[in-house]
This record gives C-alpha cells, sequence and structure tokens, in this order.
C-alpha cells in the first residue's frame, strides 16, 4: 500500500503522479483554448491560403432547392480553398449571434434582411465594396432592379449584395370571394366589405400569425398596414415615431376588422403555418403572406384559388407593403478575404442569376436581376408577376418612414415589442394608442440609435 | 501489524491512531518530523480535490463570473462593451414586462410546486394502497416526466392552441363557447399552470411514495386504536414523518420550475402579451430577442439569487426537521 509521499518501484512519487496527471488533464483544454482560433478558420501557406469557405445559407426553400446548393457549394475551388454548405435554420440572427460569440461562424452568409447591419455594427462584416465594383465593371450589377444596393450600403461601405427581395403581399381565396358575392378588395373600405362578406358565409376575412415564437406575419401584417397608409414606426430622420397619425388610423383600421369579428380570433397563438393550414382549409379568405404561399398551401399558382390582389389605397390614396431585401454577406472570420469574395461573386451568378435556380425552377422567392424576371419559369407564374410589378415598387423597409436601413432594425425585427403590439391589436382590447404607445416604449427601450 | 513502542507516552490507542490517520501501515510514530506547514497528506488530499474543483470552477465558475461581468456592461454576446454598473439591473426593474415576469414566475412555482406536490403525494397515498394493476398504473402515471417535454409540450399545442384544437371544439360542443385556451392572457397563463402541474406530479410522486414506503404501519394501527380519524393519521403522522423528504423535493421542484424555460416556450412562447414570460423565458428574449445582453443576463443573476436564498431558507428548515 502506498503512504502520501512513498515512491513506487519507478520512483514516481504519489503526489508526482498526481501532479502529472492532473497537467495531463489541464493541457488538452489549454492547448485547446490557444488553438481554437487558428484550427477553425484555416491557415495560410506559402502556396496559398488553405481551408473551408463555409457559406451558410439562410434560404430555406424546397429540399432540392438546398440538395442543389450544396453540390453547387461543393463544387466550388479557389486555389486550395473549399466552400462548405449549410442552411441556416430557427432564428438565423439568434445562430450567427451565438456563433460568433463562440469564435465560429460563416465566412459567407444569407439569412435575414438586416442582420448584415448589425454584425457590421459589431465590427464582423467584411464589406463588399471590391464585389459590388468587379459586378459593376462585369455587367452584372446592371442586370439588377434599379435602387437595390443602395440601401445597403452604409459610410463604411456596402454591408452586403442584394440576391432578391421577400414582398409581403395580400392574397385572397378567389373561390370564397366569389361565393360571398364579395369584389376584390382594391382599398380599406372594399376590404372590409368582402371581410364581412365572407363572414356571412361562415368564413373569417382575414387571418394572421402572432404567436410569441415561429410566427411573423403578425409582425407584418402590423407593419404593412402603417406603411401602406404612408406610415411607419420611424420618422424620416430614423427616429422611433410609433405615434404618427398615420400610423393610428392603420391600427384604427385593423381593430375595426378584429372587434368586428372579421379575423380569425387564433390569430394571436398562431404560427405561421397554421395561415397555411387555414387558408387551405377555406376557414379564411384573405391573407398577407409571402410570395409562396400558393406552394405551401399545396396549390398552384397559376390555376389554384389563392390569388394575389393588387396593393391596397388607403385613405389618403397611398400604397405601399413590408418588404425585406435578401442579401449575402461576408464575414470577418474566414480563411481568406479573397476566397470569400471569389466566392460570393461565384454563388451569386449561379444562384441568382438566369443560369440559376430560377431556370430550374426549385426557388420561388421574388427575383430582382432582370435575366431572371424574364425567364419563362417565372413569366409562367402570374402571382409572381404580379408582386414583381405591382408590390415590390411600392413596398418599402421596416425602417418606413426612413427611408435608410439601420443596423438596430434587426432588433425590432427580431424583438418583443412588435409581436406584444400585434397581440394586443388582435386582442382587440385595447385602443390604437395604447397599442402605438407601447410599440413605441418598447422599441425605445432597444436604445437603438439611428446610423447611416 | 501492532505498534512496537510500549512505554507509556508513545503509546497510543487504536482510536488514538485513527485520528491520526496512522494505521496499520503508518509512518513510525516514535520518528517525529518536524513540523510543517502543509503535510504531505494535505497536499495529497488537494490534489485529489483539485481535478473535480477545477472542473467545477470551469463549468460552473467561469459562466457564473462571465455573466456577473456581463450584467455590469453594455455589450452583446461578441464584445461585453462599456461599463455601465448597475444600469442593466435599474433597467430591468423600471420594466412593467420584468414586473409581470415576477409576478407569473411567482405563480408558476407557488402551482408547479405545491400542486404537483398535492397531487403527486394523493396519487402516492393511493398506489400504496394494495390494488390490481398497480405497477402498470405507476408506469402510466410516469409518462409525463419521462416523455421529453418538446414532446408533451407540442401535443398540448396540438390540444389546445387553436379554435380548431381538440379540447376547444369539444369545449364549444359542450357550450362553454368558443375558448381561445392560447389567445386571451388569462387562459393561457391557466393552461400553463395545469401543463406544470401535469408535467411534474409523477416526480412529487416518487419522492412521497418513497418517503411513505419509510412510515410504519404500526404507527397508524396505534393511533387508530388511540381513536385518530384518518386526517388525523394523515396530519399528525403521515405529513410529519414524509416532511424532510417533502422539504426536499420542494427545493428541487422550485429549482425546477424558476429554471423552466423549455415548457413554457414550447407551450405559448411567453405571450400573448407577455402574460405567460417568466423570468427565464424573459431573460431569453430580452438577450437573443432583443439583443440587450446586459438586462438580460442581469435577469439571470436575479434569479440566481433568488433561487439561492430561498434554497438556502428551505435547506435550513430540512435542518430544523432532522434536529426535531
Amino acid at each position: 500500500m502506498n503512504r502520501p509521499g512513498s515512491r513506487d518501484r519507478n520512483g514516481v512519487s504519489r503526489r508526482k503522479f498526481l501532479a502529472m496527471a492532473s497537467a495531463a488533464g489541464v493541457l488538452p483544454i489549454v492547448l485547446e483554448a490557444c488553438s481554437s482560433s487558428s484550427s477553425t478558420t484555416g491557415t495560410s501557406t506559402a502556396s496559398g491560403p488553405t481551408g473551408t469557405i463555409e457559406f451558410w445559407d439562410g434560404e430555406v426553400g424546397t429540399g432540392q432547392l438546398n440538395t442543389e446548393a450544396k453540390a453547387l457549394t461543393e463544387a466550388w475551388k479557389y486555389g486550395k480553398l473549399t466552400g462548405s454548405y449549410d442552411l441556416l435554420t430557427g432564428n438565423i440572427y439568434e445562430v450567427i449571434e451565438a456563433a460568433l460569440a463562440a469564435n465560429k461562424g460563416p465566412a459567407v452568409a444569407g439569412g435575414y434582411a438586416y442582420q448584415a447591419f448589425q454584425f457590421a455594427d459589431q465590427g464582423d462584416i467584411h464589406y463588399a465594396d471590391n464585389v459590388v465594383a468587379t459586378m459593376q465593371s462585369n455587367g452584372q450589377y446592371a442586370d439588377y432592379l434599379p435602387g437595390l444596393f443602395t440601401p445597403l450600403k452604409t459610410s463604411k461601405g456596402y454591408v452586403g449584395i442584394p440576391w432578391g427581395v421577400d414582398t409581403r403581399a395580400l392574397w385572397y381565396n378567389k373561390a370564397l370571394l366569389a361565393k360571398a358575392g364579395a369584389a376584390v378588395p382594391t382599398d380599406w373600405p372594399s376590404f372590409l366589405a368582402a371581410a364581412k362578406a365572407l363572414k356571412k358565409i361562415g368564413v373569417y376575412g382575414y387571418v394572421t400569425a402572432a404567436a410569441s415564437s415561429n410566427s411573423a406575419y403578425g409582425t407584418h401584417t402590423l407593419a404593412s398596414f402603417m406603411i401602406n397608409n404612408g406610415g411607419g414606426m420611424f420618422d424620416e430622420a430614423g427616429n422611433v415615431d410609433c405615434l404618427y397619425d398615420r400610423n393610428v388610423e392603420a391600427i384604427e383600421f385593423l381593430l375595426e376588422l378584429v372587434q368586428g369579428g372579421y379575423v380569425d380570433p387564433g390569430s394571436v397563438s398562431y404560427i405561421d403555418t397554421d395561415v397555411y393550414s387555414e387558408l387551405k382549409a377555406g376557414r379564411a379568405g384573405m391573407a398577407l403572406a409571402n410570395p409562396t404561399i400558393p406552394q405551401e398551401c399545396g396549390t398552384d399558382p397559376v390555376t389554384g384559388d389563392l390569388v394575389v390582389m393588387s396593393p391596397l389605397s388607403g385613405p389618403h390614396g397611398d400604397k405601399g407593403t413590408i418588404q425585406y431585401l435578401k442579401n449575402y454577406q461576408m464575414y470577418t472570420r474566414t480563411p481568406s478575404i479573397a476566397g470569400s469574395e471569389d466566392f460570393l461573386l461565384w454563388w451569386n451568378q449561379q444562384f441568382v442569376g438566369a443560369k440559376g435556380f430560377y431556370a430550374q425552377g426549385i426557388t420561388a422567392a421574388v427575383p430582382i436581376r432582370k435575366s431572371a424576371i424574364a425567364l419563362p419559369q417565372v413569366q409562367a407564374n402570374p402571382q409572381l408577376v404580379k408582386i414583381i410589378n405591382e408590390w415590390v415598387p411600392v413596398a418599402k423597409a421596416e425602417s418606413a418612414r426612413s427611408p435608410v436601413i439601420f443596423s438596430g432594425l434587426a432588433t425590432v425585427d427580431n424583438g418583443t415589442a412588435m409581436v406584444q403590439c400585434i397581440q394586443s391589436i388582435l386582442g382587440g382590447k385595447v385602443t390604437a394608442k395604447d397599442a402605438l404607445t407601447t410599440l413605441q416604449s418598447g422599441i425605445q427601450n432597444y436604445g437603438i440609435s439611428y446610423k447611416a | 501489524m501492532a505498534s512496537t513502542k510500549t512505554g507509556p507516552s508513545n503509546v497510543l490507542t487504536g482510536l488514538a491512531r485513527a485520528r491520526k490517520g496512522v494505521g496499520l501501515g503508518g509512518r513510525s510514530e516514535h520518528k517525529p518530523r518536524p513540523p510543517r506547514r502543509y503535510s504531505n497528506r494535505v497536499i495529497t488530499l488537494t490534489l485529489l480535490v483539485f481535478p473535480s474543483v477545477f472542473l467545477v470552477v470551469l463549468i460552473y465558475g467561469y459562466p457564473a463570473v462571465g455573466a456577473v461581468i456581463q450584467s455590469l456592461h453594455n455589450g452583446n454576446l461578441v464584445q461585453t462593451g462599456p461599463y455601465v454598473a448597475l444600469q442593466n439591473y435599474w433597467t430591468d426593474f423600471h420594466n412593467p414586462v420584468f414586473w409581470h415576469a415576477v409576478r407569473f414566475t411567482v405563480v408558476y412555482c407557488v402551482v408547479g410546486v405545491f400542486g404537483s406536490w398535492v397531487v403527486g403525494l394523493g396519487l402516492a397515498l393511493l398506489l400504496r394502497k394494495r390494488m390490481h394493476a398497480r405497477s402498470f398504473f405507476k408506469t402510466l402515471l410516469l409518462l409525463p416526466w419521462v416523455v421529453p417535454v418538446v414532446v408533451t409540450a407540442t401535443g398540448w399545442n396540438y390540444l389546445v392552441a387553436t379554435p380548431s384544437s381538440p379540447v376547444p371544439h369539444l369545449a364549444q360542443d359542450l357550450g362553454f363557447g368558443q375558448l381561445l385556451f392560447l389567445d386571451s392572457p388569462g387562459l393561457a397563463e391557466f393552461i400553463v399552470c395545469v401543463y406544470k402541474i401535469w408535467l411534474s406530479f409523477p416526480f412529487m410522486m416518487l419522492m412521497a411514495s418513497a418517503a411513505l414506503a419509510g412510515v410504519e404501519e404500526h404507527l397508524y394501527e396505534a393511533a387508530r386504536v388511540d381513536g385518530a380519524g384518518a386526517w388525523q393519521l394523515f396530519r399528525r403522522i403521515t405529513l410529519p414523518l414524509i416532511a424532510r423528504s417533502t422539504y426536499i423535493s420542494w427545493i428541487l421542484m422550485f429549482i425546477f420550475c424558476i429554471g423552466d424555460f423549455q415548457s413554457i416556450y414550447l407551450l405559448t412562447g411567453g405571450g400573448p402579451v407577455s402574460s405567460t414570460n417568466t423570468l427565464v423565458v424573459l431573460s431569453y428574449q430580452t438577450v437573443f430577442g432583443d439583443f440587450q445582453t446586459g438586462p438580460g443576463v442581469a435577469i439571470g443573476i436575479i434569479m440566481l439569487l433568488v433561487s439561492v436564498l430561498v434554497s438556502v431558507v428551505l435547506f435550513r428548515r430540512i435542518k430544523k426537521v432532522a434536529i426535531s
């Protein structure tokens, strides 16, 4: 039996053994901590950088889209650099924020509209000025619809490059409207009249989704009706201004819909897929939704009953809706800046261009490149064409009435203030001013400031 | 092997030897070593404990210290940001949503602890009696605890979430009108509490069953001979004899409840209009939803302090029970 301080046959004391064992246990952790920054991003050798350009795609498409995208990414080569593809799911803000906090994360990513601004503020974005300059010189830039690069330009440079828009449009079930004897709405009074007519045949006029998680249509409804009335949560200078008169009018209209019993009362706790279920089942006749709703509901965008209406005219003649400018951005955590830029240019050409996934008919996102819009696959979808022609030109970001997008919008978009506001409106027991006062203070509590 | 020393001053009894840590193979006591500040024994024990202490510090201490630091800064998950002292706590204390979350956390914990305890103890008493298929029922009753929360929460969501869900449908058919369980703040709070009781009673049942197994039957027999009724048996014998186990189960359930994120987040996400937000859900939403890392982490620190305080109070109570 060994005693404290005694030596075994090899002449190693127990104390020494314990010290060595402890050191052996700690050493790998220390080594891992020291090496974590280099092992995940690749290295630079005399013959050029090696490693992997991690592309985190935020576009959840059909299974085929993501399979093709993965194969495409893995086929990319730049010197000794290779590409890897991961599909972002869940709350993308959270995923990337948490990854960056852990010194992980993508070299190039897609995802939400405002994340590039948010992470640029944190110093994690590599500005895309070189990429934009290359696109201007090789003709790609001219292929885009006008005005889409400007919102992505900050005082430090382009936070990303646009690849599509996610526009919220109002949809209706033409069979139900015909059954109810209602005309297709063109303005707020006719929208209310259609909702009333639908109620008479036992169908809710409007449905949305405002659950505290996994829902977006509720907050989109809130922003969209404000923008439709020439309002918005911010003033022209980018200051929070929820109590603007036009916003009050818009919320009063929403409350009129709710209190009249024309809005599906389950909307408060619905998630987005519940909207599809209610529309599909014919329990609701109209909804604000994304351009792919026919596919989500399993109907044909050409022959199906779900049809997109023209933008409504507000009481003062304004038109508008909420829109998210989808973009790709590059992160500073990369094995090679040049590699990231090359990948982004290459991917953008492959995916967004006419030869990309639009041509294959495996993405239904709204295209913003003229060559893609001209494709027969796009032109064959009358709903998509209507959105491109009528809704995209009048659509605005969540920064409306400010024309400039800024990083604080990521917080507004992801935060709880808008969700709580629309939930209280759908509950029908608040006044418009109370709801907007709560929204105003909620956004002010974020402490966000406008940054050009 | 006995000690070879026989002189009266050097003779140690077995107990004294044991106290000194000198066993059969121990160091000879007739060679007194010069006093050292740290004996080999202390150093050895310290080294033996070191790996565990290191892991505890690494797993618990490091994040806790990091969280305290973050709660005193105005930063985000990537950057610590500037030092703001107690500003984040001040922000939380002046936020009405925080105080609503405090209120509902208290309700949730009280209902979760005592509701599940009442149901669990009742079922434990019931299952103590000889009955057919007792094991089957015991197993069946454990299911809410055994099945992953994500499954049960999704199941409950399916049952109550929308107007076309089975329970609201049934309620309407029975003439209760259109009950939207997760759309009205009051009903949503009620459903979340009921769900928590349903989820937690098997644990309380297990704890109570184990405690009841240690209560001797002859105590009841003696009390019955003295004319005690069923309530008196329960009040004067059962409850005092399972008190220690009960306090422990309360502490554990309180810790489960105050830190229960997934049940609420999966069922209601804290809504509608923050009505079912507990502090842990609010902390998550503040950090990851509103990107207000400092105030969000500060909520976590407040929760930690409250949990420690309540646990200490209940542990003291356990000591008193043990002494009495």
